[in-house]
């Protein structure tokens, strides 16, 4: 029997009988739709937070240390760091702090007070807006930064427009700001910002610069900050303490070393019982891997757990198809009797069983996009397409578990006695 | 010699108490061209009969030779290629395919053969005017009547044109007008040619074919040749 003639008759057998190929279909819709969503969603998710990782920088490593007599530990890490720079780009502090920004009309201080949020993450601030639609339109308050002339390096910020902060205006207090590209647009709209005075706690900061845009489609902004040099927070804001820092290092291996360097330098500086003060160092590097492991595991667990729906589905269609080999013992006896050999009588519930799952699939696929969608959208606000990959493996799975489930039914029919199959009632 | 069977012998549950000799020492010669009656009553081994010569069944012992092959030496796969070259069946319940039309269940020992779409169809379509169901193609078996539904099998029995047409009781389901049709075509398909075995328990069917085979309790009590009731 050839293979197309055999390919019709198991389509007409299905649809001879829709609502029970529909039935045991579900099964395999239900499975496939799972894995298909949960696989995507988890991808999507993954590539979004190594992209956000990306856009922060690799290589960094992020240094909190502080005196316990509140004296400013920055002058000693970054001459320590002038020594390493075999393996070390840039330092910088990575303090935020809270000021009023204003320009025009513009004011930080009545931003963003309609339930949204912003909270730091890596160094980077993250702003989010839980007020639903018209989110983009929502203008929140900008995060405030004390940075060194190293800022943009460790941050992986490029300058746009102006210039970067400079050595000089650190050492002279100079009165100056570079702004986020999301920050520009708040205060500035489309006009250029670059030599524009802003008011900040009341005194009068000249901006100098504006960042390249990062990160152009979240709403969890890293574009929405305003940089000062750290010497002025003598006068902007007196009580901050500046602990944290970053180090951008030279290359993933220098990162290692610089870690365990400063580690060091660290240990010696602060004292063995911590009398000075405390210290923690990390590389950022070990982070963006252990979160990368981790997204693995999450899509290896979930993906598990819908596979073993799919592997129920499948079970159901070894079910069903054995009812159906003992529903159609008489019809397997009548083309026995007429010629049909076992091979044939096997293709037929195999390519039957294998049909059944690749429209289950594809219904599957559809449901599965779709759902990828409606998901990604709801839970990350992101747009998400299942790659081909996962779709041809979805369509690719769900055949082979027909063929699979369908070999024993299919065996069972063909090794049936024409003259007792045509017996059977 | 066409047909040759040498003590055949089938036994269900040999060795036990209830052992049932449903054939019991059967030798039985059928020319090429004959028309022959296997009668008997239930129980008489008539449709064991009918399974070991149309090779649906194994003998437990015995010889059977089709055309000079001993049938007990073929695979499975070689008894398929024999039923549906060799054997046309004709059942008592029709045995179609419910879920296939008319002209699929004709063409269906033709896809088995592998002959192709226009072949096939050409084929079944010969078959189909032969029993004058050539305008009713697209039927399902269950919108048929039992008399349409017997030539449809019967179309099917003769689209690979076999050397040898089996029916077993192919009246049995039908009234006496449609089951005389149905008796008056498989004299015909005699008279054109084809070796036709009839099993009925009925003397009267059975007084329609040239030779008669009696079998009472797995024996053969009776073999003769007969007038013709030509009908």
């Amino acid at each position: 029997m050839k293979i197309g003639q055999a390919l019709k008759m198991a389509l007409k057998s299905i649809l001879g009988n829709k609502g029970r190929s529909a039935l045991t279909m579900l099964g395999i819709i239900i499975g496939i739709a799972s894995v298909m969503t949960i696989v995507s969603v988890i991808n999507g998710a993954n590539k979004k937070s190594m992209e956000m990782m990306a856009a922060m920088g690799t290589n960094k490593i992020t240094v909190y240390a502080s005196y316990n007599n509140g004296q400013d530990v920055f002058q000693d890490l970054y001459d320590f760091c002038q020594q390493l720079n075999d393996y070390v780009d840039g330092v910088t502090p990575n303090s935020q702090f809270d000021a009023t920004v204003v320009y025009g009309t513009k004011n930080s201080s009545k931003m963003g007070g309609d339930g949204g949020m912003s909270y730091s993450m890596g160094g980077v601030t993250v702003t989010s807006d839980d007020g639903g639609g018209g989110s983009q339109n929502t203008e929140m308050p900008p995060t405030l930064y004390f940075g060194s002339d190293q800022y943009s390096v460790c941050n992986n910020f490029q300058i746009e427009k102006g210039r970067d902060l400079s050595l000089l205006d650190v050492k002279d207090y100079k009165q100056v700001c570079v702004l986020g590209a999301r920050a520009a647009q708040t205060f500035f709209n489309y006009t250029d910002p670059v030599g524009r005075e802003m008011q900040v706690n009341g005194l009068p900061y000249t901006v100098v610069g504006v960042y390249k845009e990062k990160d152009p489609d979240s709403q969890w902004s890293m574009d929405n900050i305003i940089v000062f040099p750290y010497t002025v927070s003598r006068t902007l804001a007196p009580d901050t303490q500046m602990s944290e820092f970053s180090v951008k290092a030279k290359s993933a291996d220098a990162a290692v070393e610089a870690t365990s360097r400063i580690i060091a330098f660290l240990t010696g500086l602060m004292g063995q019982n911590q009398e000075k003060g405390w210290d923690q160092v990390q590389n950022e590097n070990q982070w963006q891997q252990s979160s990368n492991d981790y997204a693995t595991m999450m899509s290896l667990v979930m993906g598990g757990i819908a596979a073993i729906s799919l592997l129920v589905g499948g079970i159901g269609i070894m079910n069903i198809m054995l009812v159906t080999v003992t529903e159609r013992t008489r019809e397997i006896g009548i083309r026995r009797a007429i010629g049909a050999e076992r091979s044939s009588i096997v293709t037929q519930f195999l390519i039957e069983a294998a049909m059944i799952c690749g429209i289950g699939g594809i219904i599957g696929i559809i449901i599965g996009t779709l759902g990828s969608r409606i998901a990604g959208r709801l839970l990350m606000q992101m747009d998400i397409w299942p790659s081909l990959n996962i779709t041809i493996g979805a369509f690719a799975l769900s055949v082979a578990l027909g063929i699979l489930f369908g070999i024993y039914p299919a065996a069972k029919a063909s090794k049936l006695q024409p003259v007792e199959a045509l017996r059977a009632e | 010699m066409l047909i040759e069977l040498k003590d055949i012998y089938k036994i269900y549950g040999e060795g036990l108490e209830s052992e049932v000799r449903a054939l019991d020492g059967i030798s039985l010669n059928i020319d090429r061209g004959e028309f022959v009656a296997i009668v008997g009553q239930s129980g008489s081994g008539k449709s064991t009969m009918m399974n070991v010569l149309g090779c649906l069944d194994i003998p437990t012992r015995g010889d059977y030779l089709l055309d000079g092959v001993n049938v007990k030496e073929l695979s499975d796969k070689e008894l398929s290629h024999i039923r549906n070259k060799q054997i046309g069946f004709i059942f008592q319940q029709y045995n179609l395919v419910q879920n296939l039309n008319v002209l699929e269940n004709v063409e269906l020992p033709l896809i088995y053969q592998g002959i192709g779409v226009e072949k096939r169809r050409e084929l079944a379509m010969e078959a189909l005017e032969r029993v004058g169901l050539e305008n009713r193609v697209k039927h399902k078996p269950t919108e048929m009547s039992g008399g349409q539904q017997q030539r449809v099998a019967i179309a099917r029995a003769i689209s690979t044109k076999p050397p040898i047409v089996m029916a077993d009781e192919p009246t049995g389901a039908l009234d006496s007008h449609t089951g005389h049709d149905v008796l008056k075509f498989l004299q015909q398909l005699n008279k054109d040619g084809s070796t036709v075995i009839l099993i009925t328990h009925d003397n009267g069917i059975a007084a329609t074919a040239r030779r008669v085979v009696r079998l009472a309790d797995g024996k053969k009590i009776e073999d003769h040749p007969q007038e013709v009731d030509w009908l």
